[in-house]
């Protein structure tokens, strides 16, 4: 006997949608298998690289439009309203947070955070959009409301991915 | 030149299951193709053009798998393209067909389309894929999901109008029931709001039974010029004509944060306001809520649906809450909306959804839909769908003409 070690099943199905005679009756017989792949990407981070790198000095920067001095953070290299090629600037990392959810489910490359966590949208002093990362150190989930201060504040890794070298906290 | 009417001919959709372990992708839409012939009336072989409606490589696991559908359908040597638009792609699909129509560079098109959602990557996979069509190194990295961001845009519609977890809880068991009478729904279920309330939580204030299914299934359609159509199917004056009458298509920014307030801010979908315009002025609608008869809306979570009746224009803003749990969109109500199911009920293969969207409408302007769902005398109808958090919509309107 021939061996498929990636063999999941095989079974005798029946038509979906219960017809008689059933179209497809000679194709009721079915193999299912498991396919594997997994690959590792060289990816640039590009003209938001100051960003991330300066993460790993605790500063947090956003980057302001020349023409008509929106701040944009996340940084955007090039003002969409003006096409206009932006500057770094620096933020104090203060805000406050505008929405939230709490999470009961990662996705499976953030396996490893801790459940349920918290994903806040937070408005940034100084910045004209908003920020979405994790909110940690906020005790009891009743506390996490519409408005709540909250800062940016760094670790030492390690991480995989460098925007997981900051987070928010509430500002006490 | 006379006016190049666009028609839909006809349509067919597979069973729509959590897995249909039965069929691959190519499979499905094979299915979908020839129920939408048997549908039309019409010799595929007389069919001019294809286009490809799917979203993902990663599910399928099959790059341009529009060249295989294509030749699986005995249409090679015809013209054919892909359409993507993440969940808005069956819709965006069917309006690129409408502007090869209209434009003359064919007279025919079928537009099919699946995916294999279900369970061909496990639910965590799932979640990780959807989550890269977000921006996957500022939003994603950070352990956003799908479900967490469209949770942030209830919970500010919550802040700003007072609309209440109960409020969209009726949706679900809404969508849910009136798939009940879909033969080809996936979800099924007679549910309270008190189910719906308890069930698990997700990302709150989403729980399990306020986001959509994750589906395996495909959608095949036919449009052609009304001349077209005269000629080539056998069911040309057995029935009523479905006439594509316009459609729109907005954007928004990817990530929601970038949105200015205080419109749309994190509570409203601004690309769907924009869409709906371009349709309404198209169709020359001014009263969208009393002109539409019938409507399939994105609910890919029950506070969106609320969400859209608002940008749609069927209501005033911070109304839809109450409006919904009064029964105004309900199946007898002023404005049924889903009465296939929805993506609640129905489910949703991404590629296939807007395409099962527009035959939902096709078989209710029709008279053709179970008489449990059938909207009486519906003469308008129309579709609503997106791709990410609103950054990318569609609404289509369809009529009837006898």
């Amino acid at each position: 006997m021939a061996e498929v070690t990636n063999k999941l099943k095989q079974l005798t199905v029946a038509d979906p949608l219960g017809r008689t005679p059933d179209p497809w009756a000679d194709f009721r017989e079915i193999e299912l298998i498991a396919l594997e792949w997994s690959q590792t990407y060289r990816h640039s981070l590009g003209k938001y690289s100051r960003f991330f790198l300066e993460l790993e000095n605790g500063r947090f920067l956003a980057t302001r439009c020349p023409t008509c001095q929106k701040v944009w953070s996340p940084p955007r290299p090039l003002c969409p309203d003006d096409l206009t090629i932006t500057v770094w600037t620096e933020l104090s990392g203060r805000g406050q947070v505008v929405s939230f959810s709490v999470l009961h489910y990662a996705p499976a490359m953030l396996a490893f955070l801790e459940r349920p966590y918290v994903l806040a949208y937070v408005k940034l002093a100084g910045a004209d959009t908003l920020f979405a990362h994790l909110l940690q150190n906020y005790g009891d989930v009743s506390k996490v409301h519409y408005g709540l201060p909250v800062q940016v504040v760094y670790n030492e890794g390690p991480v995989d991915h460098p925007i997981m070298l900051m987070a928010f906290e509430p500002r006490l | 030149m006379p006016e190049r009417n666009v028609v839909v001919v006809g349509g067919g959709l597979t069973k729509f299951a959590a897995e249909r372990v039965d069929a691959s992708v190519r499979d499905l839409v094979v299915e979908a193709v020839l129920l939408a012939v048997e549908d039309a009336g019409v010799d595929l072989r007389q069919v001019e053009h294809g286009l490809t409606s799917y979203e993902s490589d990663h599910f399928n696991r099959q790059m341009t798998l529009g060249a295989i559908l294509h030749d699986h359908l005995g249409l090679v040597p015809k013209p054919n393209l892909r359409v993507e638009g993440g969940g808005a792609t069956g819709a965006l699909a069917l309006r690129t067909a409408y502007a090869y129509l209209k434009s003359g560079l064919c007279d025919s098109i079928i537009v099919y389309g699946g995916e294999t959602n279900g369970k061909s990557v496990t639910s965590a996979t799932a979640q990780q894929l959807f989550a890269l069509s977000s921006d996957a190194d500022w939003e994603m990295m950070v352990g956003g999901t799908y479900t967490a961001y469209y949770a942030a845009m209830i919970r500010e519609h919550m802040r700003l109008y007072g609309t209440t977890e109960r409020q969209f809880a009726h949706i679900a068991v809404k969508n849910r029931g009136n798939a009940r009478y879909n033969p080809i729904a996936q979800k099924p279920m007679t549910l309270t709001i008190d189910d719906v309330l308890n069930s698990a939580p997700v990302a709150e204030p989403y729980k399990l039974l306020d986001c959509s299914l994750l589906s395996d299934g495909a959608a095949a359609v036919i449009l052609a010029t009304e001349a077209w159509a005269a000629g080539h199917s056998t069911q040309w004056g057995e029935r009523p004509v479905v006439h594509f009458r316009a459609t729109g298509c907005g954007t928004d920014t990817m990530r929601l944060g970038d949105r200015p307030f205080p419109y749309p801010g994190l509570a409203h979908f601004r690309g769907k306001r924009e869409a709906a315009r371009q349709a309404y002025k198209m169709a020359g609608l001014t009263d969208p809520f009393r002109q539409i008869d019938v409507a399939e809306l994105y609910d890919s979570y029950s506070g969106v649906e609320l969400q859209a009746y608002e940008d749609l224009g069927f209501c005033e803003y911070g109304q839809a809450g109450p409006l919904a749990e009064s029964g105004r969109f309900d199946l007898g109500g002023e404005l049924p909306v889903n009465p296939s199911g929805g993506l609640l009920g129905r489910g949703a293969p991404v590629g296939a959804t807007g395409l099962a969207q527009a035959i939902e409408i096709m078989l209710q302007l029709r008279g053709e839909a179970n008489p449990r769902r059938q909207v009486p005398q519906a003469r308008r109808g129309l579709t609503d769908t997106h791709a990410g958090t609103g950054t990318h919509c569609v609404v289509n309107i369809f009529e009837r003409r006898d």
